[in-house]
C-alpha cells in the first residue's frame, strides 16, 4: 500500500481547532484595510466595524461560502502543452521563496545579489526538471526597476518555459498587468480563465490582518480564476502563539476567512489552503524555517485542508543554513519529507536556503532528485503475487548454476525502475571510481548538471504579433511612476516591507 | 535489418532461444561464418557496455544481455568455430573466482560479465575456489590473467596463498594476478605481491586491459 498519511490531530482535536477558529472569526474577526472589501463582506453577512476595520464572519457565512471552493483544478504553461492537476490527494512540487541573493562560490561570502539573468536561468532549469512542475517569481532580479519586475518576468517566462508561473498578487494594478499580459500570450481572457496559467500568492499578515495591497491583487486573481495560494506566515512565539495548536487556530482563521472572501468575490475561484508558518528562534528572534516544528505545523495545515476538502500548499526543502552544508541537507530533506508524508498537495521552496532568502541552482537540481526519493517513499511497498515473486526466489535459491543471483532475472528487469528510485546525483560508486571521476562532491556534480541544462535549453519560439503586443504593453508599464501605483491602490497602510528591503511609506493616513 | 541489428534485438530482449535459432539458421544456410557472427555479437556487447557506462541502461540489463550472448557463444558459435577449424580471437583469457572459505559471488560475477562484454574469454570458477583449482584451470585453458575475489577480511589471506602457490610451482611470471573485493586495498595487493588491484568491476576491466598491454 501507499504510505499512510502522517497525522498530528485526532478527529476530535481537528474539530476543536476548527471550532476555535470559527470562534475567532465570529468574535474577533479579521482586520481588513480596504473599504471596498469590507463593504462587500458586509453585504454578504459579515459584521463590520469601520473604526477598527475588523470584519467578523458568522459561522453560517463561513460554512456556506466554503462549499463553493473547488477541490481540484489544472494549471497550464504558456502555450498549454504542459499542465498538471492540483487536487486534495496528489502531491506536486514547485519552487517559491523570496531569494534576493544567489549562491556564488567565487565571492568571498559565497553569495551575491541576484539579477535578471539568474531569474531567467532558474526558469530554464525548472523547465527542464522532471519533478518540479512550476516556477515563480522567486529569484529576485535586483537589477530591474521594482515597478516593472512583474512585466519583465512574465516576458521571460513566456520565452523560456512550458510550465506555469507564480506571482505575488501585490496590488490591483500589477495584478491586472499580469492578467492582461497573460491574455495576450494565451489569446484572450476567456482562455486564461478556462485554463489558468498563473498561481497568485496572497499572504495574510499574522495575526488576523489583510493589508490593502493583498486584497486588491487577490480580487483580480480571483476574478480571472487564477489559483491563489492563501498562505499566512505566522511565526510561533512572535506573530502567533508559541503553542503550535494556538498558531494553527489563528492561521486557520486567517486562511478560511480569506477563502470566504475569495468565494464572495467569485464563487468557484480556485485557492490553495496554504502555510509558510514556522517558529521563532528564542535565542535570536529570527524565524526558523528549517525547524522540525515547521514540519509539524505544515502537517497540521495538511490535515485541516483535508478537513475542508481544499488542496493544500506547504513548504518543504526549508533550511536556515547560510552555506551548502550538512545542516542545509538535513533540514531540507526533513521538511520536504514531513510535508510529503503529511499529504501536502503542493510542496514549495525547491532551490532555496537561508529561510528562502538565497537561491542556489545547484540545490534546485538536487531538490529535483530529493523529490524523486520522496515520491518513491510515498509509493510505499506494493504487495501482490507478482511482487512477492515466490517463483523467482525459488528459481535463484535452488539453481544449480554457479553464482546465480537476482540481477539477471526478468523479474528484476521488470520491476527495477518502479521499485528502486535511481538517484541522478547521489554518488554510490566505490572510492576508486569516484576518484577517477574527479572526487566531486554533490555540489560539483549538481553544478555540472546545471551547466548541462543551461547549455541544452532551447527558448520558445514566440509568435511575432504576440511578442510585439507584449513589448508594447511592457513599454506602458515602464512609463509609470511609483506614485501611479500608490494612487491605483489607494494605499492606506503605514508601510509595507517589500522583498528587496525597499519600503513604501505613506504618511497621509 | 542487418544481421547485427537483428542480433541486437534478440540480445536486448533477452531472447536466448531466438538468438540461438537465428545464429544456427545463418550458419546452416551459410549466410554467415561463425567468426563473423562472433564479431557482430562483440559489437553489440560493446554498444550495450557503452550504454551502461553512460548510465542509459542498468546492471540487470547488461548482465542479462551478457548471459544470453554467453549461452549462444558456448552452445552454438564455439562448436561451429571448432568444427570449421577457425581460430577464436579474444581480448584475453581470464580465470576468476572467489577464494577459499568465502561464498560471496556477486561482485566477482559482475567482473566476469563486464570482462565478457569487453570481449574477454572468462572462466568463472565460482566460490570457495582453492589455489590448486585456480592454477589447474589457468594451465588448462592457457589463461593470461587470474582474478581473485574476497569479501571477508577473514578470507583475504587466501588471495595471498594462491600467489604463494604460483611461486612454489614456478608459475608466478606466467600469469598476471589481479585481486579485489570490498575489504581489499591497493596496499594489500602490493603487500601480497599481486600485479593489480581493482576497487569495482568497471575498474577491474580497465586494470586487466592495462596488465595485458604491458604484457
Amino acid at each position: 500500500m501507499k504510505l499512510k498519511k502522517l497525522e498530528v490531530f485526532s478527529k476530535d482535536e481537528l474539530e476543536v481547532i476548527h471550532s476555535a477558529s470559527i470562534t475567532l472569526l465570529s468574535e474577533v474577526g479579521i482586520k481588513i484595510d480596504a473599504q471596498d472589501t469590507r463593504d462587500l463582506l458586509k453585504a454578504n453577512g459579515a459584521r463590520v466595524d469601520d473604526n477598527t476595520y475588523f470584519v467578523k464572519f458568522p459561522e453560517s457565512m463561513v460554512m456556506e461560502n466554503l462549499k463553493t471552493v473547488p477541490d481540484s483544478f489544472r494549471l497550464h504553461g504558456p502555450d498549454g502543452s504542459f499542465s498538471f492537476e492540483v487536487n486534495t490527494s496528489t502531491t506536486q512540487f514547485a519552487t517559491i521563496g523570496t531569494p534576493v541573493k544567489i549562491y556564488d562560490p567565487k565571492k568571498e561570502k559565497g553569495v551575491r545579489k541576484s539579477v535578471m539573468n539568474d531569474t531567467i536561468e532558474q526558469i530554464k532549469i525548472v523547465d527542464s526538471l522532471e519533478n518540479i512542475v512550476c516556477s515563480h517569481v522567486d529569484v529576485w532580479p535586483n537589477d530591474i526597476s521594482y515597478i516593472t519586475i512583474h512585466a519583465e518576468c512574465i516576458y521571460q517566462w513566456v520565452k523560456n518555459t512550458k510550465k506555469p508561473y507564480g506571482l505575488g498578487c501585490l496590488g490591483r494594478l500589477a495584478s491586472q498587468d499580469m492578467m492582461n499580459m497573460a491574455s495576450i500570450i494565451v489569446g484572450g481572457e476567456e482562455e486564461l480563465i478556462k485554463r489558468p496559467r498563473f498561481i497568485g500568492f496572497m499572504n495574510p499578515t499574522s495575526p488576523l490582518h489583510l493589508p490593502i495591497l493583498m486584497t486588491n491583487g487577490f480580487a483580480i486573481f480571483t476574478k480571472y480564476k487564477q489559483p491563489t495560494i492563501i498562505a499566512p506566515e505566522a511565526i510561533a512565539g512572535s506573530s502567533a502563539p508559541v503553542t503550535l495548536a494556538g498558531l494553527l487556530v489563528q492561521t486557520n482563521a486567517e486562511i478560511i476567512g480569506s477563502a470566504v472572501l475569495s468565494q464572495i468575490l467569485n464563487p468557484g475561484a480556485p485557492i490553495f489552503f496554504g502555510t509558510v508558518s514556522h517558529v521563532t528562534d528564542m535565542r535570536s528572534g529570527n524565524s526558523a524555517m528549517g525547524s522540525v516544528e515547521m514540519g509539524l505545523i505544515t502537517a497540521g495545515i495538511a490535515q485541516l485542508a483535508r478537513f475542508y476538502n481544499i488542496p493544500s500548499r506547504g513548504p518543504g526543502a526549508g533550511t536556515d543554513s547560510k552555506v551548502l552544508d550538512l545542516q542545509n541537507g538535513y533540514e531540507r530533506l526533513q521538511t520536504l519529507m514531513l510535508a510529503a508524508q503529511a499529504g501536502i498537495n503542493y510542496i514549495t521552496c525547491a532551490g532555496t536556503y537561508e529561510a528562502t532568502l538565497v537561491e542556489a541552482l545547484e540545490l534546485l537540481v538536487i531538490d529535483d532528485d530529493l523529490v524523486g526519493m520522496v515520491k518513491r517513499t510515498m509509493d510505499g511497498i506494493s504487495v501482490d503475487e507478482d511482487t512477492i515473486g515466490l517463483d523467482v526466489i525459488k528459481r535463484v535459491a535452488t539453481s544449480q548454476k554457479k553464482g546465480v543471483n537476482f540481477l539477471a532475472e526478468s523479474h528484476t528487469r521488470k520491476y527495477m525502475k518502479s521499485e528502486l528510485y535511481i538517484p541522478r546525483l547521489s554518488d554510490r560508486s566505490r572510492r576508486s571510481t569516484w576518484q577517477k571521476k574527479g572526487s566531486k562532491d554533490i555540489i560539483e556534480r549538481a553544478r555540472e548538471k546545471v551547466n548541462e541544462i543551461l547549455k541544452l535549453h532551447q527558448p520558445n519560439k514566440l509568435d511575432n504579433i504576440m511578442e510585439d503586443q507584449l513589448l508594447k504593453y511592457m513599454k506602458e508599464v515602464q512609463s509609470r511612476t511609483f506614485d501611479d501605483y500608490k494612487k491605483a491602490e489607494g494605499l492606506m497602510v503605514d508601510g509595507i516591507t517589500l522583498p528587496d528591503g525597499i519600503e513604501i511609506r505613506n504618511n497621509q493616513k | 535489418m542487418s544481421i547485427r541489428e537483428k542480433i541486437q534485438e534478440f540480445v536486448v530482449e533477452w531472447d536466448e532461444e531466438g538468438l540461438k535459432n537465428y545464429c544456427q539458421r545463418l550458419l546452416k544456410n551459410k549466410e554467415a561464418k561463425a567468426s563473423e557472427l562472433l564479431k557482430d555479437i562483440g559489437a553489440v556487447m560493446k554498444f550495450i557496455g557503452d550504454q551502461f557506462e553512460k548510465e542509459e541502461i542498468f546492471l540487470p540489463e547488461l548482465i542479462g544481455s551478457a548471459e544470453v550472448v554467453k549461452a549462444t557463444i558456448d552452445d552454438i558459435l564455439d562448436p561451429a568455430i571448432r568444427a570449421a577449424g577457425e581460430k577464436k580471437k579474444s581480448m584475453g583469457k581470464v580465470v576468476i573466482g572467489t577464494v577459499e572459505s568465502d561464498v560471496h559471488s556477486i561482485g566477482k560475477d559482475l567482473v566476469g560479465s563486464f570482462l565478457f562484454s569487453n570481449g574477454f574469454e572468462v572462466y568463472n570458477l565460482g566460490v570457495e575456489v582453492t589455489a590448486d583449482q585456480f592454477i589447474s584451470k589457468a594451465e588448462e585453458v592457457g589463461a593470461d590473467v587470474i582474478g581473485l575475489s574476497s569479501l571477508l577480511t577473514m578470507s583475504m589471506d587466501f588471495q595471498k596463498q594462491v600467489i604463494e602457490e604460483l611461486k612454489k610451482r614456478g608459475l608466478r611470471e606466467k600469469y598476471k594476478v589481479i585481486v579485489g573485493g570490498a575489504p581489499t586495498t591497493e596496499e594489500w595487493a602490493d603487500q601480497i605481491g599481486a600485479d593489480a588491484w581493482a576497487d569495482d568491476s568497471i575498474e577491474a576491466v580497465h586494470k586487466i586491459k592495462e596488465l595485458l598491454n604491458k604484457k
